[in-house]
């Protein structure tokens, strides 16, 4: 799928969230989806699977965030499903999610932690990469074990990794 | 003489004889001088050829004599060389042997510092093996080592990451970031 479709789903997605009102909640929550869909396979082989018709397809996305996530955010996962382009979600939401960002003049900082972060420490990471990025930023915190411990910061194209599970591979290949 | 001769063979009947067994006189005058004639020329003719002969088979003989004693000097010497020969052999066969025996002594003395030399490099080579050995058995254990610690200790690790632990690394890095600048 080429870029300018993904963009053109992007604003589709944002300018529905933004008439909705409810436009942070659900760049937040589609930021998880998209995660999710990177990260678990089953998901991702279900969600693309051409041989399941895209009613049952759009069902199962429909199940798995019901109740989880807001009704837009469901609703707009199971618009793309519907529209077939549910390969690119990931490109759309990241899209979706720099646009939000931009729009509120924030730069987007992906955050991987094995544990959820609390409300007072997302408010002093997002302060404390401020001030290493010298602008606002919108703070994605993706809660990923692989990390075992500390945090890897992503912000455009800085990357601040502190966690055990880098150290343990340093430690590994000195070893 | 002559006419006596003459006479007396007129005078004799030469169908009858006189004597049973002797001849006529006459027989026997003419037989003698014919018989001196024949033994005159003889001597006169035939000596010579007989006598030198003579000489010529006693050269003959006497060259022979004088081979033989030539020979015979040969022979002598040549005896002579052989028992000088014999002795040599002997000789010889006594310098080869002491030879022969100096020559193994030299061999057995060189294989035995061959092979003390042998022995010596053998043993350094083994001994250099054994370190070599060693070594690789101190590697491959320190491989192994560092395998089953690369192994055990994201393992050792997660065990000891509490919740505590993990939240006090968020802080660290928080406070880390903001430190930064």
């Amino acid at each position: 799928m080429s870029s300018v479709k993904v963009e053109a789903y992007a604003r589709a997605l944002f300018e529905i969230a933004q008439a909705e009102g409810t436009l942070d909640r659900v760049e937040d929550e589609l930021f998880r989806v998209a995660r999710a869909f990177e990260s678990n396979e089953q998901l991702r082989a279900t969600l693309t699977d051409n041989t399941i018709p895209t009613e049952r397809r759009q069902l199962v996305a429909e199940q798995l965030l019901g109740g989880k996530a807001s009704d837009t955010t469901t609703q707009l996962v199971s618009l793309v499903v519907n529209s077939g382009q549910v390969r690119e979600l990931p490109a759309i939401i990241d899209s979706l999610v720099k646009r939000a960002s931009s729009e509120k003049k924030q730069e987007v900082a992906e955050i991987r932690s094995a544990v959820a972060l609390s409300a007072d420490q997302e408010t002093r990471l997002a302060a404390a990469l401020a001030k290493v990025t010298g602008k606002p930023v919108n703070l994605k915190v993706v809660v990923d074990p692989s990390v075992l411990g500390g945090l890897v910061a992503v912000v455009g194209d800085e990357v601040i990794d502190d966690t055990v599970r880098t150290r343990l591979d340093q430690l590994k290949t000195r070893i | 003489m002559i006419q006596y001769v003459n006479a007396l063979l007129a005078s004799e009947d030469p169908t009858i004889t006189h004597h049973w067994l002797l001849p006529e006189t006459a027989e026997i005058v003419y037989g003698g001088l014919a018989s001196v004639i024949v033994v005159g020329a003889l001597i006169k003719f035939a000596g010579p050829a007989i006598k030198k002969s003579f000489n010529a088979r006693t050269e003959k003989i006497q060259k022979e004599l004088d081979d033989a004693a030539a020979a015979k000097v040969n022979a002598d010497s040549d005896a002579k060389n052989i028992r000088a020969a014999l002795g040599d052999i002997a000789g010889e066969r006594a310098r080869m042997l002491a030879e022969a025996d100096t020559q193994a002594a030299a061999v057995l003395t060189e294989g035995r510092t061959r092979i003390v030399a042998e022995v010596a490099e053998l043993e350094a080579k083994a001994e250099t093996d054994l370190s070599a050995a060693r070594g690789r058995s101190s590697d491959e254990l320190r491989a192994e080592i560092s395998m089953l610690a690369a192994l055990a200790t994201p393992v050792v690790v997660e065990a000891t990451l509490t919740d505590q632990t993990k939240n006090d690394l968020i802080e660290a890095f928080i406070t880390s970031v903001g430190a930064a600048r």
